[in-house]
Order: structure tokens, then C-alpha cells, then sequence
């Protein structure tokens, strides 16, 4: 690493053996403590986890779907078999399972023709 | 061994294994400081954000060669330090070259293009300070120093981190760091008083 221009090896009077320093470095910690709460950190082992999943082809951290390169058969059996269930369900609900029609009123009424007075 | 120097070759045995597990524990246990120090040192939280899943990539890849000279906690800092200087350097470079393109842009748009544009869109730069609070104000003094200088007064006076670890990080001697670390308060105490006289007047 290289040093910044400046630096001398020969310090000066050591910063932490002044109380000026150490005073300084108090003021900083309590004016950034304000801000902390803003500074929660987000969730960064999601996108390590993400990031190490693509980056090692799904070998790290494989989730069985997007980077796997052998999927496995029995999880997409499975939920197609379950999707074919649910579907079924709805349709069992939704018409009749003996397969005949429920017959509807449908005859028209007779019509009762009232000509206008003259 | 101390126990606990057992518990941490323990624990960096199954991160060498390549152990998912111990990298979850590994990330909660430091994810906190390591995004705190990335903060500060690039005043920006989306960057911080997606540089602190790159610091623990690079453990993650470089684990292997940990040799366990020095503790667990100073080698994910130090990762974290050269990444970030690297970002820094890139995103100034970046930012210069966008700055070139903007005023080539600017010199060749005519007057005209500036219609429209009243007094009040453009911020002052002490009207822009007079809404911050001081702890604002000292983030962007901290980043407004130069990188070196950022960098040890972040790891000494914000995170704590004792002056053999300091030095362990920045790869530099006790003398310098002690140099550098005077001075980054110095230049600290000047930029902040000046930005806060700004915004008294």
C-alpha cells in the first residue's frame, strides 16, 4: 500500500495521547450516532448468497431452480401433478359431475298483444 | 491456544471447506460493520449495499489463503478497505469523465437551451448546508477527505478498531497510520467548521 505524500514516520506528538484527539474523536462517534438508525443495514447475505449462486454456475448456495444445471424431475413432477389436482378441483366445482345438464325454464310466456284505443 | 482463538480456527476450517452454513454465520456476524465502513467511505448506501456482497465474495473466493496471522475480523476489514479503494478510485474516474462529457455538452449547446431555468432551481451551496443536520455535515466532510486519510480516521475514530489492527489493515506502519490519522482529524475539524460557519452566516 502506498503511503500518501506527507506522511512522515517522524509523528507528531501522538493524537490519542492528546485529549484534543481524543475529544475530537468522541464529538465524531455521538454527531454520527444521530444517523445510525438510517444506516440499518440492508440484507446483504440474500444478495451474496445471489451473487456467489450465479457467479459458481449454481454450485454454491443452489436453489434447485434458477442455476441448477441438472433440475431436479421429482419437484417439477410433483408440482405439476398438484397443479393437475388443483385444476381439477375447480372444475368439479364449477360443472356438474354427472355430466348431465341441469335443465333450465326456458319455454317463452304468451304474449299478451294490447291494441291502442282509438 | 485460547479457547476462542480454537473456536475462530474452527470456524475459518469450515469456511476453507467451503461450509454455506458458516458462511451464513460469517455474513449476519459482520455484515453490520463492514456496511457501516463502506458507508462512510463512499457516502453512498446503494454502493455500500452492493460492495459489502462483493467484500464477503472475495472472502468467500480468498479463504484458502487466509493464513490466521492475523484475526478473522482485521482480514475481512482490510478486504473491505482495498475494495473500496478501488471503487473509489473508479467512481472519481467515472465521475471525471462524466464531468468532461457535461461540459463539452455544455459548450456546445447554445444559449438558448438554458431558457426556462430560473434562480430558484439552482442550490447554493450554503443554502444547500442549511437544511443538514450536523451529522450530515460531518458524513460529507468525512467523505470529502482524501481516501487514505478517510480510511484510518473511519477504522480509528468511527468503528474503534485499536492501532495494531489499524496497521494490520492499512498494511502501514504505527508511526504513519498515528501521522495520517492527526492529520485526517486536523483536515476533519477544519472542513467541518468551515461548512458549519457557512451555514451560521
Amino acid at each position: 500500500m502506498s503511503e500518501t505524500p506527507g506522511d512522515g514516520v517522524a509523528a507528531p506528538p501522538t493524537p490519542e495521547t492528546t485529549s484534543d484527539g481524543e475529544e475530537l474523536a468522541a464529538d465524531l462517534r455521538s454527531a454520527l450516532k444521530a444517523g445510525a438508525a438510517a444506516e440499518a443495514p440492508p440484507d446483504v447475505l440474500a444478495g451474496f448468497q445471489k451473487k456467489l449462486r450465479e457467479r459458481s454456475g449454481g454450485k454454491f448456495y443452489e436453489d434447485g431452480w434458477s442455476t441448477s444445471r441438472h433440475p431436479p424431475i421429482n419437484t417439477y413432477l410433483i408440482t405439476s401433478l398438484m397443479m393437475l389436482a388443483i385444476l381439477g378441483v375447480i372444475y368439479a366445482l364449477l360443472a356438474p359431475l354427472s355430466g348431465e345438464p341441469v335443465p333450465v325454464e326456458n319455454t317463452p310466456q304468451p304474449v299478451q298483444i294490447i291494441s291502442p284505443a282509438p | 491456544m485460547e479457547p476462542e482463538d480454537k473456536e475462530e480456527a474452527r470456524f475459518i476450517a469450515r469456511l476453507a471447506s467451503r461450509d454455506e452454513r458458516a458462511f451464513n454465520e460469517l455474513v449476519v456476524l459482520y455484515q453490520e460493520r463492514v456496511f457501516r465502513i463502506l458507508l462512510r467511505m463512499l457516502g453512498r448506501r446503494d454502493e455500500a449495499e452492493d460492495m459489502a456482497q462483493e467484500v464477503f465474495v472475495q472472502v468467500f473466493k480468498a479463504v484458502g489463503t487466509f493464513r490466521g496471522d492475523s484475526k478473522l475480523s482485521t482480514w475481512i476489514y482490510r478486504i473491505a478497505v482495498n475494495l473500496c479503494k478501488n471503487r473509489v478510485k473508479y467512481l472519481k474516474r467515472r465521475r471525471t469523465e462524466a464531468q468532461d462529457e457535461y461540459e463539452a455538452l455544455a459548450e456546445r449547446s447554445p444559449m438558448t437551451s438554458g431558457s426556462g431555468v430560473t434562480s430558484g432551481d439552482i442550490h447554493r451551496p450554503d443554502q444547500m448546508v442549511e437544511g443538514m443536520q450536523l451529522e450530515r455535515v460531518v458524513q460529507l466532510c468525512i467523505v470529502e477527505l482524501e481516501p487514505d486519510f478517510r480510511e484510518v480516521l473511519i477504522l480509528r475514530d468511527v468503528e474503534d478498531l485499536s492501532y495494531e489492527e489499524l496497521c494490520e489493515v492499512t498494511g502501514l506502519p504505527d508511526g504513519t497510520v498515528k501521522s495520517r490519522l492527526h492529520r485526517a482529524r486536523a483536515m476533519l475539524k477544519q472542513a467541518v467548521e468551515r461548512k458549519m460557519g457557512e451555514k451560521a452566516k
